[in-house]
Parts: structure tokens; C-alpha cells; sequence
């Protein structure tokens, strides 16, 4: 049963390094990360931002260098073994002995934990694998390999669900089953922390998400809370190219902001219906208005694209995004998103 | 011993084991195919052959064996000067018709054969202080025999053994399913074990049946031949003990090929650390002197067969600066081997457990 405010993981100035020949590289930079109990966290970051690297930290599987971490409130990895069994988790591509069936590969990692073996004919119907579980694994397709990867995470019947890029590599029909399997056990009371860069799968399956660049956490909130936090709405039109410097001073002299872009005017805090109305009023009439979209894309693009060597300036970049966006500090944020900010913008990358 | 159960399941889900298995087979049937010639009695075609050729040579011996051992008797009062105990065997020079038939081996070596051993060592190792050496070329693992020739093909069956233990690690680490498991199982002291062990247990089969298709295999064999000699029941104690340390060394083999798998991480780099020291100990083993005590060929042969020899050169230079170079025998227990190979199987897992517990999962 989730309890609010309980936190399913928490890290606290997590870091982690990696030396190379190159030198060292930070993977994980001082990251406080707070997922709670219940429902589907969004982990979101570009390719190399350290989610993978988390993950792995959280399971046990790479050791920080500093920091701690912790699922359900015991510290990790120190005392993994005492919480693993409440933890399913899918780092990249799982593997399966490809010559022997689902339930066969199912039944090897159930037995490994004890579990009983009526749990996997369970586990495989709740993934809709039932009429495939004699198959041999290598016949499967990408999709079923990755829902039979999720059923060998639901042995354990855990409590959090930690599922890495689970639909890299699927085709839509794919992404919708693994999307709406992640939903259903969001919907159950479980905690599914999914890391993604594909930000339209989570934005429509997450409640909350945290969005990591170069290692160290920028945001982090309710999804709609982080959206809202780009401020009020935008308004597109176009207007004859003789009357744009007419509209942008019309509009000014009520105290609205409109800024070019491209061959229309971005006008900031205003509905459709008034910005037409004012314009009209004055004889100047659009050719076309429409209202600008805020998403979870354009939050992720504003605080991680300076983040990225080499991205270029956030402000030049996509339209839909709001131009003077700050890191969101909705009502809802997590203080790790006031704290964290945009992050370096060298990132410190190599040290 | 859950974890154990499931990790010999996934050992012999592998397709490497499996092959091992195969491989140790067909090797077993090549090295009973190879041994059809020498255990067969000769045809009476080769018989036909062989009295032919001694007839011959017979005749020649009539013609000139006076002649023949005359010179050989001036020859050996030539080298009695030197060496007063010369002997070469001018009493014994007349062609017999054994010396033309094809050797034939029985199971186990003859007496003459157990005689005639040598372990490379020149004539004068007699001489050796150590009571153990005669023990050893008396063994039924010393001259030419089916049960030796078999006994020659126990190290392929510990390589495979090594292999599938190497394979067991690796391929887990490379494959990424290491780190599913660990994610199921995060107690890695645990993991380690249990796969050592799953691995050292689990090649005991494939270890038993390659020995046991090759050994049967020859035996039948020679039965069939009627070529299966004097087998004492000394003989039958000694093959059984061969067989029981055999399969003691695949288990370290496999135990040390888990470890060297974690510590290496590529099963290429561990199987040729191991070929090369194999190689090293065999090509540069004589001019390693006493140190040949060390070598893990000696130390392995030591325990397969419960002592081994081997023969240093000792040389000593007198007032003079004359030279003089003595052959001695030293003598490596079985003892010993097994020590040594458990020690070293020992340090290596102790060096993966640590490695194995704090190095990270990709």
C-alpha cells in the first residue's frame, strides 16, 4: 500500500565515473533523485545522460563513487538483498536461453528465486505470452522477447518496476502493448520507473517524471506541473508581411509581448480568441492564428539541449517550445529541480 | 543449494557444454580409432611380410654374422678401455623374427616393457638415489600400452572441462545475462559460488565420459584382439585411482577456468593463458632444471598418476676445469600434484571471488 510522501527510491549525491584510456568520464554527477511510491516515474534524459548508469547503481550491478541511494528505504547496494525481491527490474536487453521456451526460461529464473512455478504460467498470461510460452525463445519477435522480459520482472510480484529503454527497438504495436502494460501496473499500485528519451511514450504513460542531463538531474515533478511551468499560453499567427510590425505594436501598446518568428509572430500569454479580437478591431486581420502546444518534448528540449556538447541554443530551436523558458518549478516540482537548475553548461563532462 | 540446482541447469542448457560432451567423445573415438593398429595381433599377411624378410636376413647372417660380431666384439674392447662395464650386445646380434613383425601392445604394459621405460633419461639414471623412481617406471602408466595411450588423451578431456568453465563465466558477462541474474540475485559472493561450483560439478560428466568411452573404448579393444596382456588387480587399483583423480582435476580445471574466465573476462584470453603456460612448462621445461618440480605439467601428470619423474643435469667442474655432467631423477608425488593444483585452483578463486564482488556488471 503506498503511503504519500514515501519515496520507492531516493539517491543523494549519487556520482559515478568511468576511466578510460581518455581519462575519466562522469557518468552520474551528484544526483538526488526522488521517485515515489506508486503510479509511473518517467526517468528521461538524452542518449549518455547517465540513466542507464543509475539504474545499474540502483541494482547493484556498478558500484558509486560516492553518494547513497536507496529503494524502499534500504540503502543500496548494501542491503539490496533485503528489498530485491521487491524489485523487477529490465537493464537494456534481457537475455534468454534462446534455444528453450518461455516458460522453460521463465521457470529456470523462478526457480533461481524460490519462486513457485505456478507464477510463471501467471506471469505469462498477465504479458499475453500464454499461447506462445512453449516456443522457443529465438522465434520470438522483438516485441514478445521485451514482454517476456517484463513477465520474468513480475515473478517476484514486486512492489517497483525499473524498466530501461523497454521499447527500443519495437514497432508501434509494440510500444502500445508495452506502454499500456506499463500503465496497467502504474494503475495496480505499483511503482514503474521507466527510463526513455522517447519523451511521447512517457508523457503519455507517466504521472511524474525526472529529466537527467549530462548526469545530473534538471527537473523533476508531476508531468503536468512541469508543462504548466513554462508559463501561460502562446499564440501563433500570421498576419500580412506589411502588417507585422502594425500587429507587434498593437499588441505592445495593451502590454503583450509578440516576437517573430519565421513569417509569424509568437504572441506570449494571450488566448486566440483575444489576440484576434485586438488585431481585428484595428483592422488587421490573420491570416492565421492557432495556439502553441506546450509538451513534455519542448520542457525536455529547453533544459537538456544546452546540456548536450555541441546541441545548439535552445532559443533558435523548435517552435513549439515556449523561448524563455527557466527549469520548471511548478507547485508539484521536487526541490531536486529548484536545486539541481540547469546543471553546468560544461557539464564537466571529462575531468 | 537452490542456486546450485538452477546453475547446473543453465550449465547444461549451454550449446559449449553440450559441445564439450561431443567433442569429448569424438575425441575419445579418435584415440580408440588410433589405437586399432597397435592392439591388433599381426595379420597373417604381415606375418607372410615378416618371416619373408627374415628369411632373408637370416641368410645374410649366415654369410656374415662371424664377421659381423667380430667387428662388434672389437668395438666393444675398444670402449671397455673407457669404459670398463661396455656392453654391446655382440652376443645377441642373430636376426629373430620378432624384430620383423609389427609391434603389437597388449592393455597394460608387459614387464619388459615396465623395464625398458625411460623417462629420457640416460642408462645411468639406475644410479638414482631415490627409491621412488623404481616404484614409478614400474607403474602401469610407464611403457607403451592401451591404458597409457588412453591415460595420454585425460589432459583433452581437462582442457574441455577448463573451456566449459571459462565459458560458463564469460559468455554469461558478455550475453548481459550475468547482469539479469545479479538482478535477481544480487548476492554476488553467492553467484560466484554457486556458478564455480555448478561449473566444477557439472563438467564432471563430460570429463567421466570421454575417459570412459576412451579407456572402455581401447579396452574392448584389446579384449577383442585377445590382446589385453596380464591385467593384476594391482593394475585395476591403479586405473580406477587414475580415474578418480581425473576426475578431481576436471573439477579444479573447471573450478580454475570459472575463475580465470572472471579474471581474464574473454574466454580467448583465458584459454590462451592457459595454452601458453602449458606450451612454456612443455617446451622449455628440461632446460628449467629443478624447477621442473614447479611446472603445472609436472605437477598435473604427478597427480593423474601418482608420481611422475623427471631428470636434471647436474654439472660440476673439478680443479681442473674439467666438466663433468651428472643425471639425476627427481621424483614428483602424486602428493604434491594434487596440492599444487588445489592451491593453485584455491588463489585463483579467492582473486575472482574479489574481483567477481566489486568489479561492475555492463
Amino acid at each position: 500500500m503506498a503511503v504519500e510522501g514515501e519515496l520507492a527510491i531516493e539517491t543523494r549525491g549519487l556520482r559515478k565515473t568511468y576511466r578510460s584510456v581518455r581519462g575519466r568520464r562522469v557518468g552520474v554527477e551528484d544526483l538526488d533523485l526522488q521517485v515515489p511510491v506508486g503510479g509511473v516515474h518517467g526517468f528521461l534524459g538524452p542518449n549518455g545522460s547517465g540513466k542507464t548508469t543509475t539504474i545499474r547503481m540502483l541494482l547493484g550491478l556498478v558500484r558509486p563513487d560516492r553518494g547513497s541511494a536507496t529503494i524502499f528505504g534500504h540503502d543500496v547496494p548494501r542491503h539490496l538483498p533485503d528489498v530485491v525481491g521487491r524489485v523487477g527490474a529490465i537493464v537494456e536487453s534481457p537475455t534468454f536461453f534462446p534455444a528453450f521456451s518461455a516458460r522453460a526460461n521463465l521457470r529456470l529464473l523462478a526457480d533461481g528465486i524460490g519462486a513457485p512455478r505456478e507464477r510463471v504460467d501467471a506471469v505469462l498470461d498477465d504479458v499475453g505470452l500464454t499461447g506462445r510460452a512453449k516456443d522457443r525463445y529465438r522465434t520470438y519477435s522483438l516485441g514478445m522477447k521485451q514482454r517476456l522480459a517484463i513477465a520474468a520482472t513480475l515473478l517476484k510480484d514486486p512492489d517497483l518496476l525499473i524498466f530501461d529503454e523497454p521499447t527500443n527497438g519495437l514497432d508501434p504495436a509494440g510500444i502500445h502493448e508495452i506502454r499500456r502494460t506499463m500503465r496497467d501496473l502504474g494503475d495496480q499500485g505499483k511503482t514503474v520507473l521507466v527510463s526513455s528519451h522517447i519523451l511521447a511514450e512517457v508523457e503519455q504513460v507517466a504521472d511524474t517524471v525526472s529529466i537527467v542531463a549530462r548526469g545530473r538531474l534538471v527537473a523533476s515533478g508531476r508531468v503536468a506541473d512541469l508543462i504548466s511551468g513554462q508559463g501561460g499560453p502562446a499564440v501563433r499567427v500570421v498576419v500580412a508581411p506589411d502588417d507585422a510590425v502594425i500587429a507587434t505594436s498593437l499588441l505592445a501598446s495593451r502590454g503583450i509581448v509578440a516576437r517573430p518568428e519565421g513569417d509569424a509572430l509568437v504572441v506570449e500569454g494571450a488566448d486566440p480568441a483575444g489576440v484576434n479580437r485586438m488585431l481585428g478591431e484595428q483592422g488587421v486581420w490573420a491570416r492565421e492564428i492557432a495556439p502553441l502546444q506546450v509538451d513534455l518534448e519542448s520542457v525536455f528540449l529547453g533544459l537538456t539541449q544546452h546540456e548536450t556538447p555541441g546541441g545548439r541554443d535552445h532559443r533558435g530551436g523548435r517552435r513549439r517550445r515556449r523561448r524563455d523558458a527557466e527549469p520548471p518549478v511548478g507547485p508539484a516540482a521536487t526541490a531536486a529541480a529548484t536545486s539541481s537548475g540547469t546543471g553546468r553548461a560544461d557539464g564537466g563532462e571529462e575531468i | 543449494m537452490r542456486l546450485l540446482r538452477v546453475e547446473l541447469r543453465r550449465l547444461w542448457m549451454r550449446r559449449v557444454t553440450w559441445g564439450g560432451l561431443l567433442l569429448a567423445l569424438v575425441v575419445a573415438g579418435l584415440g580408440v580409432a588410433g589405437q586399432i593398429g597397435s592392439a591388433q595381433p599381426p595379420t597373417d599377411r604381415q606375418v607372410a611380410e615378416a618371416e619373408a624378410f627374415y628369411a632373408e636376413e637370416l641368410e645374410r647372417w649366415e654369410e656374415t654374422g662371424e664377421q659381423q660380431v667380430e667387428q662388434c666384439e672389437e668395438a666393444e674392447a675398444e670402449a671397455a678401455a673407457d669404459d670398463p662395464g661396455a656392453d654391446f650386445g655382440c652376443d645377441d646380434m642373430a636376426p629373430r623374427l620378432e624384430y620383423f613383425l609389427p609391434p603389437t601392445v597388449s592393455f597394460v604394459p608387459d614387464a619388459d616393457d615396465r623395464e625398458a621405460a625411460a623417462f629420457g633419461l640416460p642408462p645411468d639414471r639406475g644410479e638414482s638415489q631415490d627409491p621412488r623412481v623404481a616404484e614409478i617406471e614400474q607403474s602401469v602408466w610407464t611403457g607403451w600400452s592401451g591404458v597409457g595411450a588412453a591415460a595420454g588423451y585425460a589432459p583433452a578431456f581437462l582442457m574441455l572441462a577448463f573451456v566449459v568453465g571459462v565459458s560458463f563465466m564469460t559468455a554469461e558477462r558478455s550475453t548481459g545475462a550475468l547482469g539479469m541474474w545479479l538482478t535477481f540475485e544480487p548476492r554476488r559472493s553467492r553467484v560466484y559460488g554457486s556458478k564455480a561450483l555448478a561449473a566444477a560439478l557439472g563438467t564432471v560428466p563430460l570429463v567421466v565420459a570421454g575417459w570412459a568411452a576412451v579407456a572402455g573404448g581401447i579396452y574392448t579393444l584389446h579384449a577383442v584382439f585377445g590382446t589385453v596382456g596380464t591385467v593384476t588387480t594391482e593394475d585395476w587399483v591403479e586405473i580406477g585411482a587414475f580415474s578418480v583423480r581425473l576426475v578431481g582435476a576436471g573439477v579444479l580445471c573447471a573450478a580454475v577456468g570459472t575463475a580465470l574466465g572472471v579474471l581474464l573476462r574473454h574466454a580467448v584470453a583465458a584459454v590462451g593463458a592457459v595454452a601458453v603456460v602449458l606450451w612454456a612448462g612443455a617446451a622449455f621445461g628440461y632446460p628449467l632444471g629443478a624447477a621442473q618440480r614447479w611446472t603445472p605439467t609436472t605437477n598435473l601428470t604427478a597427480w593423474l598418476e601418482g608420481g611422475t619423474a623427471y631428470g636434471v643435469a647436474l654439472e660440476t667442474r673439478d680443479e681442473s676445469g674439467m666438466v663433468t655432467t651428472t643425471w639425476t631423477t627427481e621424483v614428483v608425488t602424486g602428493l604434491q600434484g594434487g596440492l599444487y593444483l588445489l592451491a593453485v585452483a584455491a588463489v585463483l578463486t579467492l582473486l575472482a571471488v574479489v574481483v567477481f564482488r566489486r568489479r561492475d556488471v555492463a
